[in-house]
């Protein structure tokens, strides 16, 4: 270990510096003096003795020099002294050294806040003890479990504990004001010992303790104002009291992950409930052992408590619940991957221009610095030496670049983990600086550095030499120039792709906000009302609630109709799909649909037009005829141009069905579907019916200032229910929010790609403009018209900005296929209009960054420009 | 460097063993180790002064020597180096390497 000890006692040696220098200051001296010494005894006079053993020893400054270098650490000595030398250099010239920094922060600032905003949503480690150990367990190809198979695996022996929680459950909060719906994780009362999770106030809920809850810290923020005595209050949960344990920390993420934030942690009330199973693995255990050993305790399973078909020793599966092996283990993740990974691509570009802006700027500065640079290599400076010396100018450069990046990093990431998505599940990320972030960003101080500053250092020191200390050229040389333009070139190039790419998603955006759904958003309003389960044990008692609901709502004066729904379109959905038999005498079909329930005047209320036959009535009850209602793609499917009211449809092995109607084609699930078939069976038929009560209202005018009254007289009817009302078209949120989040993305990308390349483009031919002063001046001198300068300063930025886009286009052509997934399928993403757009932006900045430096060179008079050096 | 020597150079890598030899039998300061190895090659090996004292730092670096005051023979206050356990391994492996070099170099001049 002869490298750690001399580490060491260079280390140790950092203390001793001062009396060092001095102690050997004196050693030297001995030395001379004993040799002087010497020689004034073999006869020579005192003063020639010491003059002579001075000459022997040569030079007592250089030994020094080196024996105090064997001390030290050269590279780091060096360093710091580049370092100190690059801050001066870049002290000297504030403009450049802003622009820079500026250019590396927004790119680096973009970069790291996707890559923060990934690796959160990707790969966040929950806040549990040891994630590693703990696994998610499927039974029966089922993600859920019932308690009884929940009890006989927890009662297996194979885990060192088994507890189960149901993520995706709500329960009405009763407070003196009406209820409100809070998101809740229903979880065995064994789910904090067994997951390891830690409180931030109070205490866990414990085994046996079915009567308490814990609060995740957002929602006792929300909603309880922080009150620091929370901890022992009781609240009335679906009608039951239960008293607050304890509260999570702030940054509790959740084993679910991808940032699911529910409000609170309830035991499970019910035996009905159905749980997700999470194991905690034995030491050494590995996942598949642990798989083949729960494959035969399901076999015991279904040998010794059978559940009809249900067999629970098939689609048995042990998953991680955090790292890559989380992602690769479901294939439902491969799309949100795949986006994330455009998402990187795509500030990777631009993080790249940025580079490729400092870069051209260093390149003019290494020009700019020739002489500085041949004085060095003169007086004997190494020109490997140099480039180091230059490179360390750039890692300055890219450590604040990178600092102040890290600074625009945080407050964007604090921002998106302040936003709460409009979506059906509760999605929050916490997303905080970490050792991730930390390796990332040193990663992006070391590529930008060599990236941005090996080329201009190379090129630098390679013209300083041959320009040695000749006087400055005059004329600009051609090599220069083909790396610089090359640079603005491969710039616009890249922008034109990342432009390309915003302005899809950002016209998808503007499709998709402008598309009709098919249905009215402006004056319908849709009240949501959650009952809670445990109290409406019978389907009568339900439809009392709604019967009377629907009939006190038409009552309100400025509503001109209401129904229910079971799924509000484009805000839930249900997919049926199976075999097609029509009484037409065609062959049956397999299709897939989606299936609705939908009330009396459910049409009328959403404005769809019923194309033939009629809408339910109140009196397509159980007991009458069933009835139906198509769409018209599924009518045109099934019937062709027939009629079909009147005719029989059998879906699958259910009793047949009359078809009542035909309705006009709406969407359903997602804007971005085209051609779906839908399906409509009156609300009574729900069986059985849904605790979560939907109901459409449709106004005579303004829709918002009915909101009180429906929540009033909703809330009247059950005052443990909670209510949730907006207009339509706030509920609309939901589906356009891929465009949303596509196009704000991408969309400023693109922007940010464009400024910076524009930035660039000015910088490379401002500079080029101020080389070419002398020749302009000249030209004008000898009578040259303003127009002609002109034109041959745009033609030199024409070539090169022409290249940049033909190049940006064709790459774009081929870069913007595969987005089409995303998109709605109006938005071509090969449109020429697209391309059109983009090369009309460009070549717009292009002028103006052309133009601008030709103006100013145009207004310097003749003599001035002559004498310009 | 440019000074007229009648005193052949030290060979290359030979300087580290012939100060560790020196020190071997027992404490010395710079100069005495200096003067050691002229008198000792017959005045025909000199150190060059300016190299000594980097050479002795080197090796105090990689914990070959240990360095401590002391008063020299002509009552002044001196630096003495002394040979560390680790400094006579040195010694010990760099002198067979040596001998086997001369041998070979010898064996080659002789019969080839």
């Amino acid at each position: 270990m002869g490298v750690l000890r001399e580490t060491l006692s260079r280390v140790r040696h950092l203390s001793r510096r001062q009396t060092f220098d001095s102690e050997l200051d004196e050693e030297i001296r001995f030395h001379v003096e004993c040799r002087a010494g010497e020689l004034e005894q073999s006869g020579m006079a005192r003063h020639d003795a010491l003059a002579q053993a001075k000459r022997e020893f040569g030079s007592a400054v250089r030994a020094r020099e080196q024996t105090r270098s064997e001390w030290q650490f050269p590279w780091l000595e060096d360093l710091v002294a580049d370092l100190r030398y690059a801050a001066r250099a870049l002290r000297r010239n504030p403009a450049f050294a802003s622009a820079s920094i500026t250019c590396l922060a927004l790119g680096i600032g973009a970069n790291t806040t996707i890559f923060s905003l990934s690796a959160e949503f990707l790969f966040s480690e929950p806040s549990c003890r040891d994630p590693q150990s703990l696994v998610r367990v499927w039974i029966g190809g089922s993600s859920a479990a019932p308690m009884r198979e929940y009890r006989f695996i927890r009662d297996a022996g194979i885990f060192e504990g088994v507890a189960g929680e149901n993520e995706e459950s709500e329960v009405n909060w009763q407070r003196q004001d009406g209820s409100e719906r809070l998101y809740s994780v229903r979880m065995t009362d064994d789910y904090f010992s067994v997951v390891g999770l830690t409180v931030a106030a109070g205490r866990p809920i414990e085994p046996g303790e079915n009567d308490r809850v814990v609060l995740t810290h957002r929602f006792w923020q929300r909603s309880m104002g922080g009150d620091p005595n929370i901890i022992g209050r009781s609240m009335i949960l679906d009608g039951r009291p239960y008293v607050v344990a304890g509260v999570l920390p702030a940054d509790h993420r959740t084993v679910t992950g991808f940032g699911f934030s529910p409000d609170l942690y309830v035991p499970v009330s019910s035996e009905e409930a159905e749980v997700t199973l999470y194991a905690r693995l034995p030491r050494g255990m590995t996942r598949q052992i642990a798989r083949s050993r729960l494959v035969a305790a399901c076999e015991e399973l279904d040998r010794t408590h059978p559940t009809g078909n249900q067999r629970w020793a098939e689609g048995v599966g042990v998953f991680a619940i955090s790292g890559i092996d989380r992602i690769s283990g479901d294939e439902m993740f491969m799309p949100i991957a795949a986006f994330f990974a455009m998402l990187m691509i795509v500030v990777g570009l631009v993080l790249l221009i940025a580079c490729a802006n400092v870069a051209s700027m260093l390149l003019a500065r290494a020009s700019g610095r020739g002489q500085e640079l041949a004085v060095r290599l003169s007086i004997g400076a190494s020109r490997g030496r140099i480039i180091r010396q230059l490179l360390t100018e750039t890692l300055l450069l890219a450590l604040c670049g990178t600092s102040a990046g890290l600074v625009l990093n945080l407050v964007l990431t604090s921002f998106i983990s302040h936003i709460r998505l409009p979506l059906p599940i509760p999605l929050q990320l916490v997303i905080r600086p970490d050792w991730r972030l930390l390796a990332y960003s040193i990663g992006v101080v070391t590529v930008c550095t060599f990236v941005t500053g090996l080329m201009p250092a190379i090129k630098g020191t390679r013209e300083a030499i041959s320009a040695t200390l000749k006087q400055e050229e005059r004329q600009a040389g051609r090599s220069r120039w083909t790396v610089r333009n090359a640079l603005v070139v491969a710039q616009l190039a890249v922008s034109v792709v990342l432009l390309s790419t915003g302005l899809i998603f950002t016209r998808n955006l503007v499709q998709a906000s402008t598309m009709s759904p098919g249905f009215d958003i402006q004056r319908t309003i849709w009240a949501y009302m959650r009952l809670v389960p445990e109290a409406y044990t019978t389907p009568q008692k339900t439809r009392t609630v709604v019967d009377r609901a629907l009939d006190e709502l038409r009552r309100i004066p400025g509503i001109e109709a209401a129904s229910i729904v079971h799924r509000v379109p484009l805000n839930g959905h249900l997919t049926t799909g199976g075999q097609v038999r029509a009484d037409n005498g065609l062959p049956p079909v397999h299709l897939n649909f989606n299936n609705n329930y939908v009330g009396p005047d459910y049409f009328k209320v959403m404005e769809i037009p019923i194309l033939q036959g009629r809408e339910f009535l109140a009196s397509d009850r159980p007991g009458a005829l069933p009835v139906a209602i198509l769409n018209e793609n599924m009518a045109v499917r099934i019937f062709g141009q027939a009629n079909p009211v009147g005719h029989t449809l059998q879906i699958g092995d259910r009793p047949p069905i009359t078809i009542a109607g035909v309705a006009s084609n709406s969407k359903y699930f997602t804007l971005g579907e085209e051609n779906a078939l839908a399906y409509y069976e009156p609300y009574t038929q729900l069986a059985p019916p849904d605790a979560d009560l939907n109901f459409l209202v449709r106004a005579v005018g303004n829709p918002d200032v009915l909101l009180p009254e429906i929540n009033r007289i909703l809330t009247r009817i059950d005052s443990t229910a909670a209510i949730e009302t907006r207009p339509m078209h706030d509920a609309m949120s939901l589906a356009l929010l891929p465009s949303r989040v596509g196009a704000a993305i991408l969309g400023s990308a693109g922007l940010l790609g464009l400024a910076l390349a524009a930035i660039g483009l000015y910088g490379v031919l401002a500079y080029a403009v101020s080389r070419r002063i002398r020749e302009i001046g000249l030209r004008v001198a000898l009578g040259a018209s303003p127009g002609r300068v002109l034109r041959l300063v745009l033609s030199q930025s024409l070539i090169v900005v022409s290249t940049g886009m033909g190049i940006g286009l064709a790459i774009a052509l081929y870069a913007v296929q595969p987005l089409a997934a995303f998109l709605s399928p109006a938005v071509r993403p090969t449109d020429a209009i697209n391309f059109a757009l983009v090369g009309a932006v460009l070549g717009l900045v292009a002028l103006g960054a052309t133009a601008a430096p030709a103006l100013r060179a145009l207004s310097v008079a003749p003599s001035v420009a002559l004498r310009h050096e | 460097m440019g000074k007229e020597r009648s005193t052949p150079e030290l060979l290359p890598g030979t300087l580290y063993m012939l100060v560790l030899r020196t020190l071997s039998r027992g404490p010395l300061h710079g100069y005495a180790i200096a003067k050691r190895v002229r008198e000792a090659s017959g005045q025909s090996l000199v150190i060059e002064d300016g190299s000594l004292y980097p050479a002795l730092n080197r090796m105090l670096i990689k914990g070959w020597l240990k360095a401590e005051w002391g008063i020299s023979e002509n009552n002044r206050k001196a630096r003495f180096y002394r040979l560390t356990p680790e400094g006579r391994k040195q010694l010990d492996k760099e002198a067979a390497e040596f001998d086997r070099l001369v041998r070979s170099i010898q064996l080659v001049m002789r019969t080839a």
